[in-house]
């Protein structure tokens, strides 16, 4: 059975939505620059890819209380976009899930509340949503959508969002469902950059993943999503899916709990159990979309297990560079990414890459590659906890 | 798809971590907040990693391995978990101490134990296993997408999955209940929380995991046969309806079902349609709660599923459970509990 991909939506750095990420992808224009909405002692020095509209500006157009955290502002604009493209007649009549990862939850909201809190541990402000609570942001965007059928979050670290979009295929596959929105969302947080500052893995200058002198990764925020729907709701659309999401796998790679495994064991048996699912050959495989966070371990494992499936690597690139790693999202994100190239024969470049990692036989794409046939893209994405993930996207026929 | 549950662990404010007893002792307490009571973690762990572990780290992943311990298993086909809150007591250190010095020297340690999939990809870490692991982070849904996750697992061709949920109250979570009056003022015995003296829960925490499996074993304690979340039900009509057709749909009826476990928790407001349900659904069932045990947290239905596997195996309701007695033996179990808007229905059935 088919899963079929009837709509997309994405806000980043480099857009608010699907037509002005793909300009930004098309134009080179990178959404990594100086810090100016966090409020952060490291908005000098550490740069990284927020969208640039304050909560407030957000707040207005998804429609909102301003006052909820900035992950569900994310969330609400992306998932409208999916369904909204999606355009499904009926779509009440059917059986619908938001399947929806996070990893922050309101984090922001918390680093202001926590404050509060140890000055006065009997403080109005505890009233508030738990801080730590990533469904409540699902649920706020649930109920913005009407979605009551089947909700849930995900939340394995950076591989997130690819959990999700498998976890609904899967829902849909046994039956139990007829459309999923599937996706993720995270929003910048003092929490996570101090956090990933404190492993010494962000770069002080834009990331370059997959080069040799490679510094770290950059951290950025957003939301991707994509409306997944069964054979039966397929054939009842005006606009005929394009993309169906052919294979997925989740993998551990039981090596460390931020660390990578040197060979990318668990990297490896992801990306084969997506091809065993596809039915694909490595040689089918037009495109892979990278983790490649531009961090020195995370580059090295994945650049090594991808050379080991594929022998012959096919074209590659590392979209980061655009969007910085937007952690819960970035599966998201990235999945919209991968639909546009099939849908546009374009393969977009990692942006900045300079010098060929010695390790490593390949180099990633370089230039904008238009009037390619794109009928197979991988995307990866790893995470803490050796959570790997990989996902095919297909042409639909 | 039912599935033979053929492994347990748990750790609770109960002595539930020895699977050779079953709440021989009921503890009691004297205040609103109940805390695990601790295994012995040199059976797990070094004494380094012991020391570096937050508590819930420790009893969370302690659980799943008395669980893969107590089925025969080295590695589990798979692990599939839930957690409302994560790890917030090594999240909030971290967020404690990045406020203190104001961003400038924050040391990783508790920031790599920050995310919600830290004890799930922890117990792969330990028993090295490399295959599907999964956390699910939603609210009173969170146990139950991992139930879920776990049949498709298996409806796609794998076995002896680990499935399991856990979290803990930390003192911000603590303050925030008191704050929000949805606790119960102190000092309240747990084993009263039920009466009519007043008002609120107990705060909880406990993790608890099970491996399920295709097969039977000689230490199968049950079948686990369906479960199904509601997001909002309105009335108590409503979710009579869809008790029922939960049932049907899995070729049970109301008159089959022999205990119901109830998700009571002492807060007026919310146990409304609950005690409703209690008194006019299900007349003729043993009626059984457990948040007086365990306290009151938002993936307490796993412990609720520990208290069922338990009573299907020793064929024996214990009296510290019984809320309503009508003399049945557990052989068909119904669990409704419910937080805020997540309500689920599990269905159990002895072997």
């Amino acid at each position: 059975m088919k899963v079929f991909i009837a709509g997309k939506g994405v806000i980043s750095a480099i857009g608010n939505n699907v037509a002005e990420n793909f300009a930004s992808l098309r134009n080179l224009q990178t959404g990594v620059s100086k810090i100016t909405v966090l409020p952060t002692r490291y908005a000098e020095t550490l740069p990284a890819a927020e969208v640039k509209l304050s909560n407030e500006e957000l707040a207005q157009r998804c429609g909102l209380n301003s006052s909820e955290p900035r992950t569900a502002f994310l969330s609400s604009i992306a998932a409208k976009e999916a369904v909204a493209d999606a355009n499904i007649p009926d779509f009440k009549k059917w059986r619908t899930g938001f399947i929806s990862a996070n990893t922050v939850g309101a984090m922001d909201k918390t680093e202001t509340i926590y404050k509060y809190y140890l000055e006065d541990d009997n403080t109005d402000k505890l009233i508030e949503e738990d801080p730590y609570d990533e469904g409540y942001v699902t649920e706020l965007v649930a109920n913005q959508l009407g979605i009551n059928d089947h909700i849930t979050t995900i939340s394995t670290a950076c591989s997130s969002s690819t959990n999700a979009m498998a976890y609904g295929a899967r829902l849909i596959k046994a039956n139990q469902l007829d459309i999923v929105v599937a996706g993720g969302c995270d929003a910048m947080s003092k929490f996570t950059l101090n956090g990933f500052n404190s492993l010494m893995i962000l770069d002080t200058n834009p990331c370059t993943p997959y080069d040799e002198n490679r510094k770290g990764l950059n951290l950025g925020e957003g939301a991707g999503y994509v409306v997944l729907v069964s054979e039966e709701v397929a054939a009842t659309l005006a606009k005929k899916p394009t993309t169906i999401l052919a294979g997925y796998a989740n993998a551990n790679d039981a090596f460390h709990q931020t660390a990578s495994s040197p060979e990318g064991k668990g990297n490896f048996m992801a990306m084969q159990g997506a091809l065993e699912m596809s039915g694909l050959s490595t040689k089918d495989i037009d495109y892979i979309n990278l983790h490649g966070t531009g961090t020195s371990n995370n580059d090295l494992s994945e650049g090594i297990a991808i050379q080991r499936i594929f022998g012959d690597v096919p074209k590659v690139s590392s979209t980061k560079p655009y969007t910085g790693h937007t952690l819960g999202a970035c599966a998201g994100i990235e999945a919209v990414y991968s639909i546009l190239s099939i849908e546009n024969g374009i393969i977009f470049p990692n942006l900045r890459f300079q010098t060929k990692m010695k390790e490593l036989d390949f180099v990633p794409v370089t230039e904008l590659l238009e009037n390619m046939e794109v009928k197979h893209v991988m995307s990866n994405s790893f995470g803490f906890g050796g959570n790997c993930s990989s996902v095919i996207f297909s042409k639909a026929n | 798809m039912a599935l033979f549950i053929n492994g347990i662990g748990c750790i609770s404010p109960q002595r539930t971590f020895d699977n050779s007893e079953f709440l021989a002792e009921v503890k009691e307490y004297s205040t609103n907040r109940l805390t695990c009571v601790d295994a012995d973690y040199t059976k797990f762990f070094d004494a380094g990693s012991i020391r570096r572990m937050g508590r819930l780290m420790k009893y969370g992943t302690a659980a799943g391995m008395i669980a893969i311990r107590d089925a025969g298993i080295e590695v589990p086909g798979a692990i599939s978990t839930g957690t409302a809150l994560g790890l917030p007591e090594v999240s909030q250190r971290f967020l404690k101490s990045l406020i203190e010095v104001d961003e400038t020297i924050v040391s990783p340690t508790t920031f790599i134990q920050s995310t919600h999939n830290t004890v799930s990809s922890n117990i792969a870490l330990l028993c090295k296993c490399f295959s599907h692991n999964n956390t699910f982070s939603h609210k009173g849904f969170s146990f139950e997408s991992a139930l879920t996750d776990a049949q498709l697992l298996v409806l796609e061709n794998m076995d002896n999955i680990l499935v399991g949920a856990y979290d803990e109250v930390s003192d911000y979570k603590y303050a925030a209940m008191k704050k929000t009056k949805e606790l119960r003022s102190e000092p309240s015995s747990n084993l009263d929380v039920y009466g009519e003296k007043g008002n609120g829960v107990i705060a909880g925490e406990g993790a608890a995991f099970f491996v399920l499996a295709k097969e039977k074993t000689e230490n199968t304690y049950g079948m686990f046969v369906s479960n199904k979340a509601f997001y909002k039900p309105e009335s108590t009509e409503e979710m009579r309806n869809h008790i029922l057709s939960f049932l049907k749909t899995n070729n049970s009826s109301l008159e089959d079902i022999d205990v119901v476990i109830s998700g009571i928790s002492g807060a007026k407001e919310t146990d409304a349609i609950r005690i409703d349900l209690n008194k006019n659904l299900f007349a003729t069932q043993t009626i059984v709660a457990y948040k007086h045990l365990c306290g009151e947290y938002m993936t307490s239905s796993a412990f609720a599923f520990w208290l069922a596997s338990k009573m299907m195996k020793a064929q024996q309701i214990p009296d510290a459970v019984i809320l309503e007695n009508k003399n049945r033996s557990p052989k068909n179990i119904l669990l409704y509990n419910s937080h805020k808007h997540n309500h689920s229905l599990m269905l159990f059935k002895a072997c």
